[in-house]
C-alpha cells in the first residue's frame, strides 16, 4: 500500500473514526485504524464492537485530487499514535507506505516515522448491512432528535436496554423515547416512509452521542437503514454502525398522564435560570432537591434549604396558572436537564398532584415531552 | 566491707522468672515442653480460671528420679544437655534449666513423679520446700501450679482478663499440638474440653481439631528441601483468609517459633492471592542442623536466629508460590457441608486438548531393579512395584534436582505451564459487571474488571521491570545518611545500585551524594525512591525494579482496564476469557480479591434440590 494525501482530509477522516476507537477492550487489535487504499480511495475503520465508523475518502472531489494511490493495500495502525502523528505532521500532504512486515512509513515534508502495524486480515470485518427498507432524515433533525432524548437514557447496566434509545416508526412517524426510570424524554417527528414499514428497536445512547458528535450541522440528508441487530447510519463519505440493544423497551405511553389538575406557563429561561440558581444549595444536600409552589398571586415560588448552609427563595411571575395549587419537590438536575432540551420561548408544566409525574413541553408543540417524576419529601 | 554481695538463689529465681513466666500462658509452655521432652505420649493440661488458679500437667513420661527431684528445682540445673558443645546441638525444646525454679518461686507447686517405680511427691511454696515424701504414682509427672504469682502482687495486676489469658493458653497449647502430632494433648479449662488430639502423628488430624474440618479439606500438603533445609507443612487455599498473622505456625525443628522475616516470606509466597490486610492459615516445619539455628536468644525460646536466613526465606516463598502454581484455584460459591459423599463420574472426551500428534513414550518396564536381587517379585505387591518404578523415573537425570540454584532460576524462565482454567465457554453478562460462563463441569462467574486487571498486571509487570539506562543530572544532589554498619553494606553492594543507574558517591562519613537518576523515577520521589532501593540492598542485597514499581504495575493496570458497568460483546468476553487462560495466576487480581467462583453442576442441583 502506498498513497499520497491531503493532509486536513485524513485528520479529519481519523478523527471521525477515533471516535469509535476506546483504548479499554478486551479484543487488542480494535485499539488500532484499519486502513485500506483501492483505486477508488482511502477507507478508514475504527470500532469498539458496539460502534463502528467507517470513513472514506474519494480520489478527487470536485475535481480537486485529494489522494493519489500509488499501490493498493491495508494495514491495522495503532490509533492513540497514528492519530497524535497526523496532527502534528508539518506539511499539507502525507504520504503512506507499506513496507515488508506490516512496517508503515509516514511521510510529510522532511519527518518520516516508522510505525509499526498489525495484520489487516486480523480486524473484525464491519456488519453486513441489507440496504432496503431505509429512510432518510436530515442532519440537523437527527442531531435535535438525539440531543432532546438521549440525555435521559441510564447510565446502569443493571437493565441494559434503559441505556438505549427507543426509536419506533409507526405510520410515517418516528419516536425517539428514552427513561432512565426517573424521567422520561419523548420525541416525535414525521418522516418520509413507506406506512407499511414499522420498526421498533432501541440504540445504545453512547452510540447516539458519537453520532451526534461527528455529524456536521447542515441539512443534508443521512440515510437510516435499521436490521434486526444494527443501526446504520449513511452520510456523505461516513458509515456509522451500532449495535442495537436486545431485550422489550417497556411500554412507557401508558406513563404519559393524559390529563392535568395544574398547569403553569412559564418562561422557558427564567424558569431554568431559577432552577439553577436554587439548586447552588440544593447541590450540598443529599438529593440536589428544589421546592415549587404556586403562590396566589398568579406566581410560583422556588425554594432549597440545606440546614447547614442556608437557604434560597425566588418569586417567578407565570404567564398564567390554572388549576388546584400546589407543592411539589424535584430533583434540579432532572429539570433543569429537560429544559435544556427545549427551544421554544415558552414552556407549559402540566402537574397532576405532588406525588404524581409532571410534565414539561414546549408551548403549542406536541412533538416535544420531558416527563419526570417528583421527589417525596416526608 | 565492699557493697557487692552474691544475690541468693531465691531472689535470683525471682528475677528470673520475671522473663521465663511472664503468664499462665509461659507456665503451661514451659511444663508442657519438659513433657515433651521426656517423651511422653499423652499430656494432659487442665486449667482453672485461665491459670491463675491452678494448672495441673498430668503426662506418661519418663518421670524423674528421686534423686534428681530436688535437683531439678535448681537453677541451671538441667538434663537435657551436658556440655558446651550440646548447647550448639539442642535437639530438646528447653535447655536452659530454669523453668521449673522460676516457676516453683512466684506459686505453690506440688509434683508427683514416678520413673515406674516407687514415685516422690514434693510441695513448695514460693521456692521454699515443704513437704517431701515417699508416694505411690504411675509413671510419668503430675505437676501442679495452684495461685500463680501470689507472691510477686505487681506481676498479678498485670495480668490480661480471662478470656485473654486462656486464650494465650491455647494459642500455645496448639502450637505444641501441631509441632507434635505424636503426642496426643487434652486441654481441659473449668471442665470444659477445649482440644483433644489423638496423637497417631497426622498433622492433618491435629489441624482439623484446632481449625475444623472444613478448612483442613482445603489445605494442600508442600515439601521442599535445599541443602540445609526441609520444609513441610500444610498451606491453606487463598480463598480461606483471616484477618491477622496468628494463623500462621512456624516450626524450626519441632519448636514452635516467631520469626518475622519468615512469616514475611510467607506472606511473600501468596503475594497477590490475597487480599489486603488479609493473611493465610498456614503450618509450616522446618527441619535444618541445629548448629544453624541459635534457640538462645531469649528465655522464652520463641525468637530464633537463623545462619542461612535469606536462603531459608527464599525457599519458603518459592515453595508457596510452587504450591499454588499447579494448583486450580476457582473458589466454590457454595458452602459444602462436610458429608462425604460417593460419587460416580463420567469421564467425557477432552475435546479442547485432543493431541495433534503423539510422542512415543519410554515403554514402562515391568522389571525389578537389580539392586535387590533377592527379594522374589511375586511377594512384592503391584503397587509397591510400580512406586518403585515411578522412582525410579524420577531419578532419571533429566529432571532436575532441586538445589539452590535451581531455585533464584524459576522465577525469570517461568516454565510453560497449562493453563489452571478450565476452557470457559461464554453464557452473558450481568450488570455489565460479572461474565457467566460454563463449560461440562458447572457454572463460572467472572469479575471482569478483575480479569482483565490480572492480565494486564501481568503484562505491566514484567514491562515496568525492564527501564531505560538513561539518566537525569540534577543541578543539586541528594544527600543520603546513613548508620556505619549499613554504610559498610551499602558499599559493599554498590555494584548492584549501579547496575539500576544509582550512583553513590561518598560524601563525608556514613553519607553519599547522588549526581543524577534514572529517567523514569517518578517525578518528586526521586529520593524515596533511591531509599527504598537502598532498603532492598540492605535487606534482599540486591534491587529488584520490578518490585520496586509493583505498585505502578498494579496501577497500570487498574487503569488500563474495563471497567464494571461495561457491556461486552459475546466475542469481547471470548477474548477475554481465552487471555484469563493464558495468564501465570488466573485467580486473583493483583489486589487479592478473587477473579473466578465456580457452582458445580452438582451445587447447581442441590440448590434447586433436584438432589437433596
Amino acid at each position: 500500500m502506498r498513497f499520497i494525501i491531503q493532509r486536513d482530509r485524513l485528520v479529519q477522516s481519523v478523527q471521525d473514526v477515533m471516535k469509535a476507537v476506546t483504548s479499554r477492550t478486551t479484543i487488542p487489535i480494535l485499539t488500532g485504524i484499519k486502513i485500506v487504499a483501492t483505486n477508488e480511495g482511502v477507507t478508514l475503520t475504527g470500532s469498539d464492537s458496539d460502534i463502528s465508523i467507517e470513513s472514506y475518502i474519494p480520489k478527487e472531489e470536485a475535481g480537486d485530487e485529494i489522494v493519489e494511490i500509488k499501490q493498493t493495500g491495508s494495514i491495522v495502525l495503532q490509533a492513540k499514535f497514528f492519530s497524535e502523528i497526523v496532527k502534528k505532521l508539518p506539511t499539507d500532504f502525507v504520504e503512506m507506505e507499506v513496507q515488508n512486515q506490516l512496517q508503515v512509513v509516514i511521510r510529510s515534508g522532511k519527518s518520516e516515522f516508522n510505525l509499526n502495524g498489525l495484520d489487516p486480515e486480523e480486524y473484525p470485518r464491519l456488519p453486513q448491512v441489507e440496504e432496503e427498507n431505509a429512510f432518510e432524515i436530515p442532519t440537523d433533525l437527527l442531531k435535535a432528535l438525539v440531543r432532546q432524548t438521549v440525555f435521559a437514557v441510564s447510565t446502569s447496566e443493571t437493565r441494559p436496554v434503559l441505556t438505549g434509545v427507543n426509536w419506533k416508526v409507526e405510520n410515517g412517524e418516528l419516536i425517539c423515547i428514552a427513561t432512565d426510570s426517573h424521567r422520561l424524554a419523548l420525541r416525535k417527528a414525521k418522516i418520509e416512509i413507506e406506512t407499511a414499514h414499522n420498526y421498533n428497536v432501541v440504540i445504545p445512547g453512547k452510540s447516539l452521542n458519537e453520532l451526534s458528535k461527528i455529524l456536521d450541522d447542515n441539512n443534508e440528508l443521512v440515510e437510516i437503514v435499521i436490521t434486526e441487530n444494527q443501526v446504520l447510519f449513511k452520510a456523505k463519505h461516513l458509515l456509522f454502525f451500532s449495535r442495537l440493544l436486545e431485550g422489550n423497551y417497556p411500554d412507557t405511553s401508558r406513563l404519559i398522564p393524559a390529563e392535568s389538575k395544574t398547569e403553569v406557563i412559564v418562561n422557558t429561561k427564567d424558569f431554568l435560570h431559577a432552577i439553577d440558581r436554587a439548586s447552588l444549595l440544593a447541590r450540598e444536600g443529599r438529593n440536589n432537591v428544589v421546592r415549587l409552589a404556586t403562590l396566589e398571586s398568579k406566581g410560583i415560588e422556588i425554594s432549597s434549604n440545606t440546614p447547614e448552609i442556608g437557604k434560597v427563595i425566588e418569586e417567578l411571575v407565570a404567564q398564567s396558572i390554572d388549576g388546584e395549587e400546589l407543592k411539589i419537590s424535584f430533583s434540579a438536575k432532572y429539570v433543569m436537564d429537560a429544559l435544556k432540551t427545549l427551544e421554544g420561548h415558552e414552556i407549559k408544566i402540566s402537574f397532576t398532584g405532588a406525588m404524581r409525574p409532571f410534565l414539561i413541553r414546549p408551548l403549542n408543540d406536541d412533538s416535544l415531552l420531558q416527563l419526570i417524576l417528583p421527589v417525596r419529601t416526608y | 566491707m565492699g557493697k557487692i554481695i552474691q544475690l541468693d538463689d531465691l531472689l535470683s529465681n525471682k528475677i528470673a522468672a520475671g522473663e521465663v513466666v511472664e503468664r499462665p500462658a509461659s507456665v503451661v509452655k514451659e511444663l508442657v515442653e519438659n513433657a515433651i521432652d521426656a517423651n511422653s505420649t499423652i499430656i494432659e493440661i487442665e486449667v482453672e480460671e485461665a491459670g491463675l488458679s491452678k494448672i495441673r500437667i498430668i503426662d506418661n513420661g519418663d518421670g524423674i528420679e528421686e534423686s534428681d527431684v530436688l535437683m531439678a528445682f535448681r537453677r541451671h540445673a538441667t538434663s537435657k544437655i551436658k556440655n558446651e558443645k550440646d548447647l550448639f546441638r539442642i535437639r530438646t525444646l528447653g535447655f536452659r534449666g530454669e523453668a521449673l525454679p522460676s516457676i516453683a518461686s512466684v506459686s505453690r507447686l506440688e509434683l508427683k513423679t514416678s520413673t515406674g517405680e516407687e514415685g516422690t511427691r514434693l510441695v513448695l511454696a514460693g521456692g521454699h520446700l515443704e513437704v517431701h515424701e515417699k508416694a505411690s504414682a504411675r509413671k510419668g509427672t503430675d505437676i501442679q501450679i495452684t495461685d500463680l504469682f501470689y507472691n510477686t502482687p505487681a506481676r498479678l495486676k498485670y495480668m490480661k482478663t480471662v478470656h485473654t489469658e486462656l486464650g494465650n493458653i491455647t494459642d500455645i497449647v496448639n502450637r505444641l499440638a501441631l509441632s507434635h502430632p505424636e503426642v496426643s494433648f487434652r486441654l481441659v479449662h473449668n471442665d470444659r474440653k477445649l482440644l483433644h488430639t489423638n496423637g497417631n502423628g497426622d498433622v492433618r488430624q491435629v489441624l482439623a481439631s484446632i481449625y475444623g474440618l472444613n478448612i483442613v479439606k482445603k489445605m494442600i500438603p508442600i515439601q521442599a528441601s535445599s541443602l540445609d533445609f526441609t520444609i513441610s507443612g500444610w498451606l491453606a487455599y487463598p480463598e480461606i483468609t483471616r484477618a491477622s498473622r496468628n494463623y500462621i505456625t512456624t516450626m524450626v525443628n519441632g519448636r514452635f517459633i516467631k520469626n518475622y522475616p519468615l512469616v514475611k516470606a510467607i506472606q511473600e509466597g501468596y503475594h497477590t492471592l490475597l487480599p489486603i490486610g488479609r493473611f493465610p492459615i498456614v503450618m509450616i516445619n522446618i527441619e535444618m542442623d541445629p548448629i544453624l539455628v541459635d534457640v538462645n536468644v531469649h528465655p522464652s525460646k520463641m525468637e530464633v536466629r537463623f545462619s542461612k536466613e535469606a536462603e531459608l526465606n527464599q525457599l519458603v516463598a518459592q515453595t508457596i508460590k510452587e504450591a499454588f502454581h499447579t494448583k486450580e484455584l476457582i473458589p466454590t460459591g457454595m458452602q459444602r457441608e462436610p458429608k462425604e459423599m460417593i460419587r460416580t463420574e463420567q469421564p467425557s472426551f477432552d475435546l479442547d486438548h485432543l493431541p495433534i500428534a503423539k510422542e512415543e513414550q519410554p515403554p514402562i518396564e515391568y522389571e525389578l531393579p537389580e539392586i535387590e536381587p533377592y527379594s522374589p517379585p511375586v511377594q512384592i505387591p503391584f503397587v509397591q512395584k510400580m512406586e518403585r518404578i515411578v522412582e525410579k523415573r524420577q531419578e532419571d537425570p533429566i529432571v532436575p534436582s532441586f538445589s539452590e540454584t535451581v531455585v533464584e532460576e524459576v522465577e525469570e524462565t517461568p516454565a510453560p505451564i497449562e493453563s489452571r482454567v478450565p476452557p470457559l465457554y461464554p453464557i452473558g453478562q450481568m450488570h455489565g459487571t460479572y461474565i457467566f460462563a460454563q463449560n461440562e463441569k458447572g457454572l463460572y462467574i467472572i469479575d471482569q474488571h478483575a480479569a482483565q486487571e490480572r492480565i494486564k498486571y501481568e503484562y505491566f509487570r514484567e514491562k515496568v521491570g525492564q527501564v531505560e539506562k538513561e539518566l537525569q543530572e540534577m543541578l543539586v544532589p541528594l544527600t543520603f545518611e546513613y548508620s556505619s554498619d549499613e554504610t559498610i553494606k551499602i558499599m559493599e553492594h554498590k555494584d548492584k545500585l549501579e547496575e539500576v543507574g544509582v550512583f553513590l558517591e561518598p560524601f563525608g562519613i556514613n553519607s553519599f551524594i547522588v549526581r543524577s537518576h534514572p529517567q523514569w523515577f517518578p517525578k518528586g520521589e526521586e529520593k524515596e525512591t533511591i531509599e527504598e532501593m537502598i532498603e532492598q540492598i540492605l535487606t534482599m542485597k540486591k534491587v529488584d525494579i520490578k518490585k520496586l514499581r509493583e505498585e505502578a504495575a498494579i496501577m497500570m493496570s487498574c487503569k488500563g482496564s474495563i471497567k464494571a458497568n461495561h457491556y461486552l460483546q459475546t466475542s469481547e468476553i471470548q477474548a477475554l476469557l481465552d487471555e484469563l487462560r493464558r495468564s501465570s495466576d488466573p485467580f486473583t487480581c493483583p489486589h487479592g480479591r478473587p477473579i473466578i467462583i465456580h457452582y458445580s453442576s452438582y451445587d447447581m442441583e442441590k440448590m434447586f434440590k433436584r438432589v437433596m
